[in-house]
């Protein structure tokens, strides 16, 4: 509470709109000259009843704005200059701010007046103004803060930031993945879905930025970052870790597979055949052995994905954990191999048993072909990954003295 | 290649922000006003604009590094600023990591470092 500021914003609305800013900053000038000089005389801080007398021997703020406004000389440059500043500063502190500013920009245009050896022209002062700075600038400068994100949190925004856009970003297109799978157009619901993940994305840095910006305007406490250990970094880094856009698209396909495998979400699977006949393509018996092997591994595979896009660092640990994912995989393969056929194929219309054999024997040739080339592919990664790691764990030589 | 004249300009304002405070606290030891402050600044070479000065001499009133009062002074009402009994001590801290600072980075310009 400042009962010398309440009395000036009673003066204030009674002086002629010109001179209000710079009349009501001298006479707040004024009247903190005189509070002061009744606390260096009583020699402590002076009570609100004390100060509330000294206001009422000024009078009633009507009669106050009528006997100051006379006296209002100030060039019209400053007022409006002022003004300026007044209106974007905090209203608690806005008078004594511009109070302050009108004595040092007066006291500077008179000493440009003593140098001429006459009065200032509107030129002149403008210059002076302009020497003091943009209003903008000069009522930043008095807002407190000077960082929306200062140095302190600002590595950390960037950090917090990639997860959230990429976690957004990984899911959006994952939803929208799902959706397009099991939709008659999944063009069009590919590009809404693209929309969607920017949106995502827009969201996600939104939100953060204001988290970010509420942490530095509040000082949010900092000390658990000073508490990190070098001995928990990640080292030996096995090769360069993924990128967030592979982390990312690479959950978002982990998501697809483990709702379609628990059948949350189904595919279309009926199969166009010859003379307008159609039937129904099913997974064998044999890859009912494999059910729990194969959604143990994918959340498995999901958790390591996920860790990859939080904690992007691929350590001996994360090298092993790809061997066993893949050679878990290829176990999984085998099995499937030895259990052919892998397809059930069920006639809807119009097909005869000789025209369901074939068609039944082409479908389990493309998906034992796809199963084949994704055991070489994880065959090879394996042996790239053991390759790595062998590489990663060799002596680097002596240091020569 | 010569120097970016906007890369000399950026690190001479980095290194002049912390030295201006410095300086600011020093001359209040005695009791002024801004603009006073301002021009006896300038006299010693250190110059700082009134946009910079003003908001500064006010953070450091609510840090509680100075005082301020108002008075009436050649007709007209100023705002007087002197350093407070904490001001006075920061500024003893601040000056003596001021000339340790200082004795080592002239060893360094002079070459006489390591």
């Amino acid at each position: 509470m400042n009962p010398v500021w309440d009395y000036v914003k009673k003066v204030e609305p009674h002086l002629p709109a010109g001179q209000r800013t710079l009349t009501a900053g001298a006479l707040y000038a004024q009247l903190k000259a005189k509070k002061d000089a009744l606390e260096k005389s009583l020699g402590r801080k002076a009570s609100d009843a004390e100060i509330a007398d000294m206001l009422r021997e000024e009078g009633e703020p009507q009669d106050v704005a009528a006997r100051i406004a006379g006296n209002a000389r100030e060039p019209e440059l400053v007022t409006r200059y002022l003004a300026s500043i007044q209106r974007r500063l905090p209203p608690e502190s806005a008078l004594d701010v511009s109070a302050e500013l009108r004595e040092a920009i007066l006291s500077a245009i008179e000493a440009k007046e003593d140098a001429l050896g006459r009065a200032a022209n509107a030129d002149e002062i403008g210059q002076v103004l302009k020497e003091f700075g943009h209003p903008v600038v000069v009522a930043a400068r008095y807002g407190g803060g000077d960082y929306v994100i200062g140095p302190k949190y600002y590595p950390w925004f960037w950090y917090v930031q990639r997860i959230a856009v990429g976690a957004a970003l990984a899911i959006a297109f994952g939803v929208s993945a799902l959706r397009a799978l099991g939709s008659e157009e999944p063009m069009r619901v590919v590009m809404r879905g693209l929309n969607g993940a920017i949106e995502a994305g827009v969201w996600a840095f939104g939100v953060v930025t204001i988290l970010f910006v509420l942490a530095e305007r509040f000082k949010f406490d900092m000390g658990w970052a000073d508490k990190w250990d070098p001995k928990h970094l990640p080292r030996d880094q096995v090769r360069q870790p993924k990128g967030l856009l592979e982390s990312g698209l690479t959950v978002a396909f982990d998501v697809v597979f483990l709702l379609w495998w628990v059948k949350i979400v189904q595919f279309p699977n009926e199969l166009p055949m010859r003379d307008g006949a159609s039937a129904v393509v099913t997974f064998a018996p044999g890859w009912e052995a494999v059910y729990w092997p194969v959604l143990i591994l994918s959340v498995g595979v999901l958790l390591v994905h996920l860790m990859d896009l939080v904690r992007p660092a691929w350590t001996p640990l994360r090298s092993v954990l790809s061997i066993v994912g893949h050679a878990a995989g290829l176990g999984v393969l085998w099995v499937l191999f030895r259990a052919q056929p892998l397809v059930v194929v069920t006639p809807i219309s119009g097909a005869d048993a000789g025209e369901i054999e074939r068609v039944t024997r082409v479908v389990d040739n493309v998906i034992s072909i796809s199963l084949g080339v994704a055991a070489l592919v994880w065959a090879v990664t394996i042996g790239i990954e053991v390759w790595r790691l062998w590489k990663a764990a060799r002596p680097m030589g002596r240091v020569a003295a | 290649m010569p120097i970016a004249g906007d890369i000399v300009d950026a690190l001479r304002l980095e290194l002049r922000r912390g030295t201006l405070i410095l300086a600011v606290l020093g001359t209040l030891r005695t009791e002024k006003y801004g603009y006073t402050l301002k021009t006896e600044l300038g006299a010693l070479g250190i110059e700082i604009d009134e946009g910079a000065l003003y908001p500064m001499l006010r953070r450091l009133e609510t840090q509680g590094l100075l005082t301020s009062e108002w008075r009436e002074d050649a007709k007209r009402q100023k705002r007087f600023y002197r350093l407070s009994a904490d001001g006075a001590l920061a500024l003893d801290e601040l000056a003596t990591t001021w000339r340790a600072m200082n004795g080592a980075l002239s060893d360094i310009l002079e070459g006489r470092g390591s």
